[in-house]
């Protein structure tokens, strides 16, 4: 649904029914979802929260409550849309009445519709066509807009109900673009931009010594943070070893990079000992000075960007966390591998870890987060040692084996996704094939034995300005199509389908075909 | 009683909001709840002004006496009597809880504060155990404690009430005791 004034065509009117709320399984939606529900609890609009994984799950609940339904919001991220001029046009009264009049007033009138008539059809064909053209465009080409979490937070401060905890969800759901590489670095700042008013808006009053809050209220700050995930809540060798820029950088799959990564240590003065043990057990007078120290010598290293501005959250006498920390735990809990009850279980506790009063929820996300960095780094290591990456022509391939370790980790679509980016970053710093550079990933691995599917995820290709724009959802259906694989293509990202093993080969030769 | 119950009746205590909507007089059982108008402080029961700070409906003042030196000043005098000095509200302890937990934000010093009120109650609690440890060594008949508010006496005095009962239970046991002779084994 496309509003204009967001808070009145959609708010008010909202406010004094009932609501059925679908949420996709996004962390981005989950927060702007904590804030939609923060709000209703205010104003006390009745809700139900139904979690929706794709396009038909999102029908059956749907056909399911169709008799109440009388106004439909999807919940996910905005995708740009062109003008809605160029898209839908109002019907026009093509009529041409002829009203009882003299003969030959009539003829000439007649001849005179007749004209017009070809001129209008004319310029109704020439508008279909921009509109085919358009819409293809549209279709043809998937790409994210800005976070839906943002997008509510701005409605939650026009009613002027904007709290601390809801800024902390929007930066969340930010951070989880960003992680998750769906926006533009361009993008990523601007909206930093934004939420930095409001954060300085909130935060005022913490360098204020006279009137400081009491420590068990939130308090947010804008950090020039250290790219390396979850370093403050592991080790600074771990952290290093699993974030996906230094181990690429570092080529850490081989022995040289390790080597580098020794050398990087001791350019900087931090002895071993020190770098493994827990970070926040780590000396004092090593941590002083630490983000200056690691971004001069990453930038001997070749390593630019080893800073990113962030923000972080700080409450209790205890307990501090990045946004990029929190995205990936209540990623991981969202995705994880466990029994899931109710088929809904998961999607709960990752929107519980989100508010302040389950801590322990998040820190078990934490864990499970180190555990999924880990594998996939190590993912990543065995499919560059042992050349599982091939390239098809058009573009690179590269499958997960059924007795890999941690396979089923990957059998959910944002973990494989994050896999696959990660693995294409790594595989163009390994490779010295120029042309193998600029192709993008199909990525493959199996989901489920008894029915013996695949997932397989689509990723353009690794570039500098790219402006994320991912076409492999039209590819993957035109291909499907014209060699009749069984595919499902359910999830919201449209880069991400299900296949049965068997059709996989003749599924990838029509995507070469297509291709190239 | 319960120290829920006391909580309850605590809040019906008077504190003072200013609210960020506006609402004609309403009227309820216990009484009128004044015009509210955006921006102008107004005074209602505790027990709503929590819900509406729940709802982001208004910004909570803190009582007066809730502020650093003046509690600083009540601690002193409370430590350096003997007795129980008296308290700036018959429900300062269940007060203090409720406004610190919810609206710990519009309180300036609230962590010195919770600090302040934790000492005082301490304070007090301790005088009312060595009167109660003095007043059953003595075994006085009654006792009359003056400027103790009901939270205080609900958290003692269930306890004490039992606990002299069980007392008086083995002290009648003792007499009887005397006259009866005792079997030969």
């Amino acid at each position: 649904m496309f509003v204009s004034d967001f808070r009145k065509e959609f708010y008010e009117v909202v406010q004094s029914q009932r609501v059925l709320l679908f949420v996709a399984s996004d962390v981005d939606a989950l927060c702007a979802c904590k804030i939609l529900q923060a709000l209703f609890q205010c104003d006390h609009v009745q809700y139900t929260l139904i979690p929706v994984s794709g396009w038909q799950e999102l029908e059956t609940a749907f056909l399911e409550h169709k008799e109440q339904i009388k106004l439909l919001i999807k919940q996910d991220d905005d995708l740009e849309v062109p003008a809605y001029e160029d898209i839908f046009r109002d019907e026009e009264d093509s009529g041409s009445d002829s009203d009882g009049s003299e003969p030959s007033e009539k003829r000439a009138r007649l001849e005179e519709e007749v004209v017009e008539r070809t001129m209008r059809r004319r310029q109704r064909r020439e508008w279909e066509a921009r509109r085919r053209d358009i819409l293809f465009d549209y279709e043809q080409y998937e790409y994210h807009g800005t976070s839906s979490a943002m997008v509510m937070f701005e409605l939650a401060w026009m009613l002027s109900k904007d709290l601390n905890d809801m800024l902390w969800w929007a930066i969340v759901g930010l951070t989880d673009q960003w992680v998750q590489d769906k926006i533009s670095q361009m993008k990523y700042v601007t909206d930093v931009g934004v939420l930095q008013r409001h954060v300085s808006r909130h935060n005022h009053r913490n360098e204020d010594e006279e009137n400081t809050l009491s420590v068990d209220c939130t308090r947010i700050s804008f950090e020039y943070d250290l790219r390396l995930a979850l370093y403050q809540h592991w080790s600074l060798h771990d952290s290093l070893c699993n974030t996906s820029y230094t181990a690429s950088r570092f080529k850490l799959w081989s022995v040289h990079g390790q080597k580098r990564l020794q050398e990087f240590l001791a350019d900087m003065g931090l002895p071993l000992k020190q770098v493994k043990q827990k970070f926040q057990a780590m000396d004092i007078s090593l941590k002083e000075n630490l983000r200056e120290m690691i971004e001069e010598s990453a930038n001997k290293f070749g390593m630019k960007d080893m800073r990113v501005q962030t923000f972080s959250i700080h409450f209790g006498f205890k307990h501090k966390f990045l946004a990029s920390d929190v995205v990936f735990a209540t990623m991981s809990l969202m995705e994880s591998p466990e029994k899931d009850g109710s088929g809904t279980d998961h999607f709960i506790q990752a929107l519980d870890s989100l508010s302040r009063s389950n801590l322990d929820k998040l820190y078990y996300g934490l864990e499970l987060a180190k555990k999924q960095l880990r594998a996939t780094q190590q993912t990543i290591a065995s499919c560059l040692c042992t050349n599982l990456v091939i390239s098809q022509g058009p573009f690179l391939y590269c499958s997960l084996m059924e007795g890999t370790p941690d396979v089923m980790l990957f059998s959910r679509p944002v973990s494989l996704s994050l896999l696959s980016k990660h693995l294409l970053k790594s595989f163009v710093c390994s490779t010295k094939n120029r042309r193998c550079k600029l192709l993008p990933l199909v990525m493959a691995a199996p989901l489920s034995m008894e029915h013996g599917t695949v997932t397989v995820v689509g990723i353009p290709p690794e570039t500098d300005s790219s402006d994320r724009k991912n076409f492999f959802g039209r590819a993957f259906e035109k291909a499907a199509e014209s060699t009749s694989s069984r595919m499902l293509h359910n999830h919201f990202d449209l880069s991400v389908i299900e296949l049965k093993a068997e059709d996989r080969s003749k599924f990838l030769d029509a995507l070469v075909s297509l291709l190239s | 009683m319960d120290a829920a119950e006391v909580e309850f009746l605590a809040e019906k205590e008077l504190v003072t909001i200013i609210p960020n909507f506006s609402l004609d007089k309403i009227y309820l059982i216990g009484g009128d709840l004044g015009p509210f108008n955006p921006g102008l402080p107004v005074e209602v029961p505790l027990w709503l002004a929590i819900n509406l700070k729940q709802r982001q409906k208004c910004r909570l003042l803190p009582p007066e006496w809730m502020d650093v030196e003046k509690l600083e000043k009540i601690r002193d005098h409370e430590r350096k009597e003997e007795t129980f000095t008296p308290m700036p509200s018959p429900y300062y302890m269940e007060l203090t809880k409720l406004l610190l937990n919810h609206a710990s934000d519009n309180i300036p010093k609230a962590d010195e504060i919770r600090t302040l009120v934790k000492d005082m109650w301490d304070t007090r609690i301790a005088k009312l155990r060595v009167s109660a440890d003095s007043f059953v060594r003595q075994q006085e008949a009654h006792a009359k404690l003056d400027n103790l508010t009901l939270m205080e006496i609900n958290t003692s005095g269930t306890f004490l009430t039992q606990a002299l009962n069980h007392m008086y239970k083995l002290r009648t046991n003792l007499q009887p005791s005397e006259s009866t002779q005792s079997q030969d084994f």
